[in-house]
């Protein structure tokens, strides 16, 4: 409870005066002869408990008289539930439509039910409060209560994912810079597991946090991504399965290429999932292979899709991959014996012909011009110097210097090299004459750069030789100069992904398509587990999280306030009636 | 028309001179409003007898010397009176008492009573003594019906200063040895003692033959309890006190004063004493009609 005049409560001293005033009157009363004293005597020992009694309840009802006056005039500020303006607020509402708000649940979308308890939050609001709209992109958006009320009515499912602990504390950090009474969050989210996976919000102590509770949890299978190598399509499956105790369910999944590109034609393929339900979500990967034809060179989109079920935004995603032609590939006689044997047998898988677009040689000699190159360090350590001049008059912005320790190979881009000893290097360095980027360098060892590319050029750290590194004896090494010739060298780029509406987007360089984007949900949006009402708390700052009924109730009341002084005004009126009764009734 | 005396405030009444002067006052106004006396003898005791005379009242006739010797005589009494009447006034402290300076005190009031009551007495021939008392007898008038008798009864009145406390069983008893002869004994008194050891006595005066009556003599503000805020309530007989807030207590000493009248008027009517309570504000006329 607060006071608008506190100081007002300094009269609450006063409160002694009927304590006072008692003691005053035990002064010695005047005397008076009366004969009849035995009949007082009488009276008063016959009347003595009531009159006690009516001293002390007259004591007590001046007392709260003046207390009541008193804390009227300081006029208090109560805390109401329910009913009633509340104190200016700032309040951010995050509406959260990431994809998986699009699920059905009991007949309607959960975004319906999320929007209409972020438009009765919006209708609550006064001219003093200050409130914003925070949607699944993260944007904070202001405005006038009919702006935000025209915002939520057109908001639809969204295809990016929320990460709802930073959202929270985004908002939390919005709303207490703001100088106002109420400070709250209201998370109107299907609070999935998924969303608050990262970490725990920071809230400041006056900001005060609401969550929704979700409702229950539902069965989900989405599409989390597909990848496609070597003719075959690998879809991996993601979802949700509440443990009925039955087996779980085969997945169908359904394949069609060559949707969105003219004159490629369609065809499709089935698979069959089997979806695990390890730690209470589904996930599964289903390989399906590709039509003989889909293996011809060129660009080809296709589409993976499940059969509907509550949630659809992720029941379809598209994919892109590219088909190129064998490279032609020559290696020099000082490439070595194994980059050698490497190609043969590229060749006879039809992975590669004999050509010079690609030419994979070593630092004895300049790589040639007008040609890709791949190229090893020389043997001779005197030779490092002139290599280095020639890859430099080529323009490659990397160069390299002393022998580097031996250790292992860590690559992401290439996971075959991954733990692969190498015994002798050189360290490449970036000689800063051109911009070289984190990005130009594809594995390292120890932490340093051992195999990167510029331009058309890719520079290894290590010769092909088992005296430098246990590569060529390794099984991924024929798999490595296969994505060196074919993918790397000739620097087409990786398909990439990103979060948005499925669909498939390339990139062009004047005529040539050089790579493609793979537009879809994220996959943890098709984990519709909610998340238990404790770990929601942890994670979003100690947050209440309350069913709709509590939600609706309890929002903007931290901070509402009533001033109670009327009810104290008329408490006093009352407090004086009896007052005035007790102290005018003779018996 | 003359304004009667004996129904006018007694507080003015007083004022008009002593207690002869408002003694006669009431009491002409008294018998102006009655027929005949309102008491009649009854401890006459006889002497002898004499012949009788024209006029004389054929109820004292003697019949059986009439059937005897066929001759008329009436039988002739010791004192020539009607009754022997012996007015007790009580002249303890708390009779000298007045709720307000405008009223008389409970002892002037009795006075003026006494001297009222003993001039009726005395006019129809009635011997009328008087016993004026506290926590003893102070005064003793015997009752004649002589000439003068009155004067003296009303010296004894005045030549009684205010007591001390009230032993009314001790005086009591004691005078019941001094009424030995039946008669009408009249108690005037606030009657602020112990109720049985008083009825006791009085009790003993009616088991003796006599007619008993009490005037219970309060101040009005003795019935309605008055006064500031807070006051110290003093017994003037004794040094009991009491502090009291007088509005508090108001209802429930009222109420205690009912049940201690009633109580009177109960014990008295139940040993054949009449009982009358009399408040100072009552005009001496009304309180001697309690006498018929």
């Amino acid at each position: 409870m607060s006071f608008i005049h506190p100081l007002a409560l300094l009269g609450l001293v006063a409160a002694t005066i009927p304590a006072l005033l008692h003691l005053l009157q035990r002064r010695i009363p005047p005397e008076i002869d009366f004969p009849p004293v035995r009949y007082l005597s009488v009276a008063e020992r016959e009347s003595a408990r009531r009159l006690k009694l009516r001293h002390l309840l007259l004591l007590i009802l001046r007392t709260a008289l003046i207390v009541t006056i008193v804390l009227a005039a300081a006029r208090p500020l109560v805390p109401l539930r329910g009913g009633g303006a509340h104190q200016p607020t700032a309040a951010v509402i995050i509406l959260d439509n990431s994809p998986s708000s699009g699920a059905i649940v009991d007949g309607g979308s959960v975004l319906d039910r999320l929007r209409v308890l972020a438009h009765s939050s919006i209708a609550r609001l006064t001219p003093a409060d200050r409130v914003w709209l925070m949607l699944c992109d993260g944007v904070v958006r202001g405005g006038t209560r009919e702006a935000l009320m025209a915002t939520i009515d057109s908001t639809r499912q969204g295809w990016q994912r929320l990460d709802l602990v930073q959202a929270v504390e985004r908002a939390a950090r919005i709303v207490d810079a703001q100088p106002l009474a109420g400070r709250e969050v209201h998370v109107l989210s299907d609070l999935q597991r998924t969303a608050l996976a990262s970490g725990h919000a920071r809230v400041p102590k006056d900001v005060r946090v609401l969550a929704l509770a979700p409702g229950h949890e539902i069965s989900n299978h989405g599409i989390a991504g597909v990848t496609v190598s070597e003719g075959a399509a690998i879809i991996e499956l993601a979802g949700s399965s509440p443990d009925d105790g039955g087996p779980p369910a085969p997945v169908p999944v359904t394949i069609r290429i060559g949707a969105g590109r003219q004159g490629r034609g369609e065809v499709a393929a089935r698979g069959l999932a089997t979806s695990d339900r390890a730690d209470g979500a589904a996930h599964a990967a289903v390989t399906v292979s590709l039509p003989a034809q889909s293996v011809t060179a060129g660009w080809w989109v296709g589409e993976a899709a499940l059969e509907p079920d509550e949630l659809r935004a992720d029941d379809r995603r598209p994919f892109a991959w590219r088909v190129a032609p064998p490279a032609r590939v020559t290696a020099t006689a000082e490439a070595g014996p194994f980059a050698a044997a490497a190609l043969s047998v590229l060749q006879e898988g039809k992975r590669v012909v004999p050509g010079r677009d690609v030419v994979i040689s070593s630092g004895e000699t300049p790589p040639p011009t007008g040609a890709h190159a791949i190229v090893q360090p020389p043997v001779d350590p005197a030779l490092l110097g002139q290599a280095n001049r020639a890859i430099a008059a080529r323009g490659l912005p990397w160069r390299w210097t002393l022998l580097g320790t031996p250790g292992t190979i860590t690559s992401s881009a290439l996971p075959f090299l991954s733990d692969v000893p190498v015994a002798r290097r050189y360290r490449l360095e970036g000689t800063g004459s051109q911009e070289s980027g984190v990005g130009d360098v594809l594995a390292t060892v120890n932490g340093e750069p051992w195999l990167v590319r510029s331009g058309d050029v890719v520079l290894l750290g290590s010769r092909l030789d088992t005296a430098w590194t246990a590569l060529p004896a390794a099984p991924g090494f024929v798999p490595f100069i296969d994505a060196l010739v074919n993918r790397i060298v000739v620097g087409e780029a990786d398909v990439t992904a990103l979060e948005g509406a499925p669909r498939v987007e390339f990139r062009t360089r004047g005529a040539d398509t050089i790579g493609a984007t793979v537009y879809g949900p994220d996959g943890r949006e098709s984990d519709l587990t909610p998340a238990s009402a404790s770990l929601a708390t942890d994670a979003l700052g100690g947050a209440e999280v309350l069913d709709a009924e509590h939600f609706a109730a309890e929002r903007f009341s931290a901070m509402r306030r009533a001033d109670a002084s009327g009810i104290l005004l008329l408490l006093a009126l009352l407090l004086a009636a009896a007052e005035l009764g007790v102290a005018t009734r003779t018996r | 028309m003359a304004q009667r005396l004996d129904l006018l405030d007694p507080a003015e009444v007083a004022r008009l001179g002593g207690i002869e002067i408002v003694a006669q006052g009431v009491v002409e106004g008294y018998l102006a409003g009655v027929h005949r006396s309102p008491f009649r003898g009854f401890s006459v005791e006889f002497t002898e007898h004499r012949a009788y005379q024209a006029g004389d009242e054929l109820r004292y006739l003697d019949w059986r010397i009439l059937g005897r010797s066929d001759r008329l005589f009436v039988k002739q009494f010791e004192e020539e009176t009607n009754l022997r009447a012996m007015i007790l006034v009580d002249a303890s402290r708390s009779m000298a008492w007045h709720g307000a300076p405008e009223r008389l005190t409970k002892r002037a009031y009795a006075d003026r009573l006494a001297a009222a009551l003993a001039l009726i007495l005395l006019r129809q021939r009635d011997a009328t003594g008087l016993v004026t008392f506290d926590d003893q007898v102070r005064q003793v008038i015997p009752a004649r019906v002589k000439a003068g008798q009155w004067t003296r009864v009303v010296r004894g009145l005045l030549d009684t200063p205010d007591g001390q406390g009230t032993a009314a069983h001790a005086a009591l008893q004691r005078l019941t040895a001094l009424l030995t002869r039946r008669g009408l004994v009249v108690l005037l008194s606030d009657l602020l003692f112990d109720r049985e050891l008083a009825l006791t006595a009085l009790r003993y005066l009616r088991h003796r033959g006599h007619q008993v009556v009490v005037f219970h003599l309060m101040d009005p503000a003795e019935v309605e309890l008055s006064g500031p805020p807070e006051v110290r309530f003093r017994d003037p007989e004794s040094t009991v006190s009491v502090v009291v807030r007088p509005r508090e207590l108001a209802r429930a000493y009222a109420d205690t004063v009912r049940r201690e009248v009633a109580a009177w008027r109960k014990a008295c009517r139940r040993h054949g004493i009449g009982y009358h309570h009399v408040q100072t504000d009552m005009p001496f006329g009304l309180a001697l009609r309690l006498l018929t």
